[in-house]
């Protein structure tokens, strides 16, 4: 008796704070189709999670709005930003944040996306996993690090398009380990890979999925992953991180979502709120679970404050490249 | 593998995914027919509406989107000059100059029998040899795709009566290339501060420009005296003698396809560029090349469907896209649950193969589809020109909109259809200027990637085998021209000192 009235206490006192919550963040739905904009073109890993998660809310009912992923690819996401910036207040278009949105502007000069778009949140992160081709000589990332030093520029990295993530890891690695490596840029991921399958290069960079099917296909040999601890996979479970072997690196790609500058804040955190659940869905988290994709969500201020901390890595580490303008 | 290849074919004639793959190869044909909507543009809208399909059955569909686009782009190629895609102009050279003879069906009919023929072949490949192609594909890289792109634009010169003006024509393409972005460090070059000029110059508005509005503009001085072409109705039909000279252009022309297919960073464009050129060499009535060749078009087609098939080598057993579209198939798999990479044909083996039987009857359903109709699509060009123009310019400006929903492509596309109709003016080929705009970002790309993987050394060239091969076949086609004059000199001034 006496348990009973106490979960009867304890829930009317959630449901207290949960109504006092939602008075503090007012929350209004958009009216009318919502435009997902992706910078990358259809099969990017941005383009695959937008669908994902629109797919989650208009088939769970969570959104009624019919939503249409839309890609506006090409120039460094910037045709999609420069779409959703000529849309202050609108609010039926939401721009998809990946790593180029940050990056673009700090190549090409021209004022932070970041500082304008409206927060809305951090939703996918992806850990990465350096490798090297399996006859290589290298055996650990100290490896490729005396290599380097011992001759600057003659470790190779094959990775995605100039300023992207893997040329910002590379970047770090550099500067954390002070050595110098070569990177060559590629027009996609896949082209990249392709460059190191065929044994071009010396070094490749890699999400846990790929990095996976690598190991188990015997055509990659694992480094280091760039993670605060390691991964618990069998298959993952003897690399180290970048951390252990002395290199003080952690760095993870991850993506996010924002709204057109001046957006209601109630619609903004009516957004964030509905990307929360779709998150906690049963299909969200085994789709995860298949990519072997992480989500530590954070939304509106903190995701804000979290964008502000990535663009600030970013343009510290595109100067040093020499990248940035 | 036989086995499983029957198990596919069981699974592929499933009537819900026979009526997938119909839906698929159909919508194909009629986005490859819309200047401005390739396969990969339509297989990014239909995506999502694969969401409630089974795996198989969603791959299935996109899969036949992206094949049937190779059949569908030829339409627009050869009835009204606009092709639709990189890979439809060597088709329109050929294939319209046949149709203005009157010989649109057969042009459209030798399209679908070649695509037909050189598609079967290579589905046939992916199933025996996909593993040992796959390893192959990768021995290109860099140093390779340069090369290749470097005899391409090299052969262009060769694609019109004056070798100056040609290749006058493919440097213009070249520098149009270099407005936009750096393709390799992602900086801004050359946009003049224009908004428009930002993103670089596609080859939709300059295609959709040079080729239909061009001739709907060089039409308007002569309106009153086109006539409508004349077609009777046996002209439609393929001859025997048209079938003895395809014969071998359509398996060399597929075996080009499939290997340049296979490389993870071509395309389909270099295949049907080299396949026409190589045809040219074969060819018994070379002159005829240009002027309306059926086996220029029968070269072209083969390689460009082959070719399509082939990228999905890479893709089923590396997990590596070869082209915009085989990244689309990818991405379904993945949004399916299905994690692509070298274990896929180990651990999905039932989609695999359902997906190979699948592209066996897609072919057959787009031959079926493609060869009846031919004369039906042909005889649009019976309609007087006075009401055809406007239609071929209506294509053409909603084709530039639908690539890019975007204003600027359209006035780009007039502008092009202005320096379209003085090259035609001027007699300069328009063909290069086109093909070297689609090259040049590989080629530039590409030397730059091979000196930083031989950091700065130009021996990688001679170096790597594959290389070296085609190095040499970059200096034949250079030292040809010379050889030839002077052999023809040569006797020449024999037979004056004959005579």
């Amino acid at each position: 008796m006496l348990r009973r009235s106490f979960t009867l206490g304890t829930l009317a006192l959630c449901g207290a704070l949960s109504t006092g919550l939602a008075f503090a963040q007012d929350m209004r739905a958009p009216e009318g189709p919502i435009e997902f904009t992706v910078g990358a073109g259809a099969g990017g890993s941005p383009d695959i999670i937008m669908r994902t998660f629109a797919q989650i809310m208009n088939e769970s009912g969570l959104v009624a709005n019919p939503i249409v992923v839309q890609n506006r690819s090409g120039a460094g996401h910037s045709n999609a930003y420069n779409h959703v910036l000529g849309l202050p207040g609108d609010e039926n278009t939401l721009l998809t944040l990946a790593s180029p949105v940050f990056t673009t502007p700090i190549v090409q000069g021209t004022p932070s996306v970041i500082d304008q778009i409206t927060p809305i949140a951090v939703l996918v992160q992806s850990e990465l996993l350096l490798f090297t081709t399996p006859d290589s000589a290298f055996n650990s990332l100290q490896d490729v690090v005396a290599a380097a030093t011992a001759e600057p520029g003659r470790v190779r990295v094959a990775g995605g398009a100039s300023g992207g993530n893997d040329h910002v890891l590379t970047g770090l690695l550099e500067s954390t380990s002070g050595t110098t490596l070569t990177y060559i840029p590629h027009e996609s991921g896949g082209a990249a890979r392709a460059t190191f399958l065929g044994g071009n290069v010396e070094l490749h960079f890699a999400t846990l999925s790929e990095g996976l099917e690598m190991i188990a296909a015997g055509t990659g040999k694992p480094l280091a992953i760039f993670s605060a601890e390691r991964r618990t996979e069998e298959a993952l479970a003897n690399v180290a991180t970048a951390r252990e072997q002395g290199v003080d690196v952690v760095y993870t790609q991850f993506w996010g979502v924002g709204g057109p500058a001046n957006l209601d804040p109630a619609v903004a955190a009516w957004w964030a709120d509905k990307f929360e659940q779709a998150a906690q869905s049963d299909q969200f988290q085994a789709w995860l679970g298949e990519n072997l994709y992480r989500s530590d969500m954070v939304t509106l201020a903190e995701a804000g404050a979290y964008f502000a901390r990535e663009q600030q890595t970013f343009r510290d580490v595109l100067t040093r490249i020499g990248l940035a303008k | 593998m036989f086995e499983q290849l029957l198990i596919g074919f069981g699974t592929a004639l499933d009537p819900q995914n026979l009526l997938f793959i119909f839906l698929g190869v159909l919508i194909g044909q009629v986005v490859g027919a819309l200047p401005g909507l390739g396969p990969s543009a339509g297989m990014a809208l239909l995506l999502p509406l694969t969401f409630g399909l089974e795996p198989v059955t969603a791959v299935m569909m996109l899969a036949g989107i992206m094949y049937g686009a190779q059949y569908g782009g030829t339409l627009t190629s050869v009835l009204i000059n606009v092709p639709g895609e990189a890979s439809g102009v060597m088709t329109a050279v050929d294939g319209n100059a046949m149709a203005r003879k009157g010989r649109a069906g057969a042009a459209l009919s030798i399209s679908a029998i070649g695509s037909f023929i050189a598609g079967i072949g290579a589905v046939a490949a992916v199933a025996v040899l996909a593993p040992p192609l796959a390893s192959f594909g990768l021995k290109f890289n860099a140093p390779e795709y340069f090369l290749l792109a470097l005899l391409g634009i090299l052969a262009m010169g060769s694609l019109g009566a004056s070798p100056i003006k040609s290749l006058a024509a493919g440097l213009l393409g070249l520098m149009i290339a270099l407005i936009g972005v750096d393709p390799l460090t992602g900086a801004p070059r050359l946009n003049f501060d224009s908004p428009v000029l930002v993103k670089g110059i596609d080859f939709i508005p300059v295609a959709i420009g040079v080729f239909g509005i061009a001739e709907v503009l060089a039409s308007l001085e002569r309106m009153d005296k086109v006539q409508p072409i004349r077609t009777r109705l046996r002209d439609m039909w393929l001859t025997a003698e048209d079938w003895t000279k395809c014969r071998f252009s359509i398996l060399r022309g597929g075996v080009i396809g499939l290997f340049v297919g296979i490389m993870p960073g071509a395309g389909a464009s270099i295949a049907s560029l080299l396949a026409y050129l190589t045809e040219r060499r074969f060819s018994s009535t070379p002159e005829t090349f240009g002027k309306g060749a059926i086996d220029g078009v029968a070269a072209a087609e083969a390689a460009n469907n082959a070719a399509s098939h082939g990228a999905t080598i890479p893709m089923l057993s590396l997990g590596i896209p070869g082209s915009a579209s085989t990244a689309i198939l990818l991405a379904a798999l993945i949004l399916h649950g299905i994690r692509p990479g070298p274990q896929l044909m180990a651990q999905e083996s039932a989609l695999v193969w359902g997906l190979i039987a699948s592209m066996f009857i897609g072919n057959i359903i787009l031959l079926i589809l493609n060869l009846p109709l031919a004369p039906v699509f042909a005889a649009l060009l019976r309609i007087p020109y006075v009401f055809l123009a406007p239609a071929i310019l209506g294509i053409s400006l909603v084709g530039a909109y639908a690539a890019t929903l975007d204003m600027a492509t359209v006035w780009m596309s007039l502008g092009f259809g202005v320096l379209g109709y003085l090259m035609m003016k001027f007699d300069i080929p328009r063909p290069p200027l086109v093909l070297a705009l689609v090259l040049a970002s590989l080629m530039e790309m590409s030397l730059r990637q091979a000196l930083l993987l031989s950091f700065g050394d130009p021996m990688i060239f001679v170096q790597r085998p594959i290389s070296a091969i085609l190095l040499a076949a970059v200096c034949f086609a250079l030292l040809l021209p010379f050889v030839s004059a002077f052999r023809r000199r040569r006797s020449m001034a024999g037979n004056r000192s004959g005579s």
